[in-house]
């Protein structure tokens, strides 16, 4: 593969997470246990109990323009994968590197301050999603009119019914064209008539010729849109393919 | 250094917006709105004022107005003590965003720093208006006054970084901290003067580095004489040292942060 083609790399990437699980500490016991050698390997043990790899070794390359879908059960990894590739968060191991700007449609509305308005909020939540000023002011009127919230623009938007704040994060984070997107689930938002519209934005988005990292349970729309499939399965990756992955996904999971 | 300067430019416009976020929510719905920020240093020294000259006499310089040497600790001590505050909740407060988003998480202590600053200035007003008020008068020293004010922007924000940090992994740091900046607050002359302290006692009282910045502000307003080169030199030490180290902390840790939410 050329370098200038390649748009995402990761190499042996893995992810450690704590668990939280509960245990009972006291200064007390922590101080006896420091000096009975058995009694510390036992904590080393549930410290590596307490642990859980949520990414395990995973590699792959991406292509300019490709649409790759990611599928696997509940717990498999990938939002995390997307978090990591996003760079929310750095893997424990290995290296990731992407080339481009990328829009993550993970968590919309991230950014929101519920006491601002919703014309403070366009510029506050934009700002959090990396956006300049000028970008906002130019595609400012853009936003309002895909909301459709034109009258309640000086409204703090704790007042709003969650569609219409949903609708306005839509609004916000679809403005850009990324060379990078990452859509967890295709969101449809808000009533009827605006799930239809959005629906409509982010097919326009993901078949626009970006680059596309895509996790989805709809199996449909992964091989309707998607032009590799990567199969996750606690954390490894179990197979990269083309759609026909996701009829042996289906059938095994439906054993 | 290079990079640290990009990604400040890359979120100024980030920086901007927490930081005005901050304003517009803190003087939402309050009838008198930003004029609490003049208001309440007013007010705090008035209350202070009043119990110090009218209940305890607290030996003080009689050449210097007490007004003017309460108020010129108070504003000082007072953008130290919510600064950091603010700056110890702020990684904390804003685990939900960092969890979602990528955004460089030394924003969050620096937007409050940089709040309270923009809050310091306005309680300038209030302490300008009581040296003009007692007579004490301004002189051309005045300007020199910013060294001081930057010094103490740097140790804010350093130990802003550092409490950020610790709070992120032990949230008894919040429970911790009140005490400690109660302990502070009367381990720095604010309402009395250092020279009432045991001598024994009194090289501890230095180690405050709060008592430097004070030490300088007063040199120049109550005193009117330029602060002395040791002064000058403690000032930078202690502002640029703390904050050196708290970004050393910070970025040695920060990858870690999103463990523990």
């Amino acid at each position: 593969m050329k370098q200038e083609d390649m748009m995402i790399n990761l190499e042996n990437v893995s992810m450690r997470f704590n668990l939280g699980i509960e245990k009972g500490f006291s200064l007390k016991q922590g101080f006896i246990n420091m000096f009975d050698p058995k009694k510390r390997k036992a904590k080393k043990e549930l410290k590596k109990k307490n642990e859980f790899w949520a990414l395990k070794d995973v590699s792959f390359k991406i292509k300019r323009g490709e649409v790759v879908g990611f599928i696997g059960s509940n717990g498999a990894g990938k939002s995390t994968l997307l978090k990591v590739v996003a760079g929310v968060m750095k893997p424990t191991k290995g290296k990731v590197n992407a080339y481009g700007n990328i829009c993550p449609m993970i968590e919309l509305g991230a950014g929101f301050d519920p006491q601002l308005t919703a014309r403070e909020n366009i510029y506050l939540d934009g700002a959090v999603m990396g956006y300049s000023k000028e970008l906002i002011d130019s595609k400012f009127d853009e936003i309002v009119d895909f909301a459709e919230l034109r009258d309640f623009l000086d409204v703090p938007v704790q007042n709003f019914s969650s569609g219409m704040v949903a609708r306005l994060a839509f609004s916000i984070a679809t403005i850009v064209e990324p060379e990078i997107l990452i859509v967890d689930e295709i969101l449809s938002v808000g009533d009827i008539a605006f799930q239809a519209k959005s629906e409509a934005k982010m097919m326009d988005m993901i078949m626009g010729g970006t680059t596309v990292l895509y996790v989805s349970h709809t199996l449909e729309s992964i091989k309707k849109l998607c032009d590799k499939v990567v199969w996750l399965d606690h954390g490894k990756i179990r197979k990269i393919g083309g759609k026909e992955l996701c009829d042996e996904y289906f059938k095994e999971c439906n054993i | 250094m290079k990079n640290i300067i990009y990604s400040i430019k890359k979120y100024k416009f980030l920086l901007f917006q927490l930081v005005s976020r901050d304003f517009k929510v803190k003087y939402k719905r309050s009838v008198l709105g930003i004029i609490w920020s003049l208001l309440y240093p007013l007010l705090t020294m008035s209350v202070l004022a009043l119990v110090f000259t009218q209940m305890f006499r607290m030996s003080n310089n009689p050449d210097v107005n007490y007004l003017v040497y309460l108020m010129s600790g108070l504003v000082i001590f007072n953008y130290f003590s919510e600064a950091s505050n603010l700056a110890m909740s702020s990684v904390v407060g804003n685990f939900s965003l960092i969890n979602k988003v990528y955004i460089p998480k030394y924003i969050f202590p620096l937007s409050k720093c940089l709040f309270v600053g923009i809050n310091f200035l306005l309680t300038l007003i209030p302490l300008y208006a009581i040296i003009f008020l007692t007579g004490t008068g301004i002189n051309i020293n005045h300007l020199l006054l910013p060294f001081a004010f930057i010094c103490l922007f740097m140790f804010t924000l350093g130990v802003g970084f550092i409490l950020s940090t610790i709070s992120v992994f032990l949230r008894d740091m919040f429970y911790i901290y009140g005490v400690v900046i109660t302990l502070l607050m009367y381990m720095t002359p604010i309402m009395y003067d250092l020279s009432i302290v045991p001598e024994n006692l009194q090289l501890l009282f230095k180690f405050n580095p709060l008592y430097w910045f004070i030490y300088f502000s007063r040199d120049i307003i109550l005193y009117n004489q330029i602060p002395a080169i040791n002064v000058w030199i403690y000032c930078l030490i202690f502002g640029l040292g703390t904050l050196l180290i708290g970004m050393f902390v910070f970025k040695k840790n920060q990858d870690k942060f999103i463990y523990y939410v």
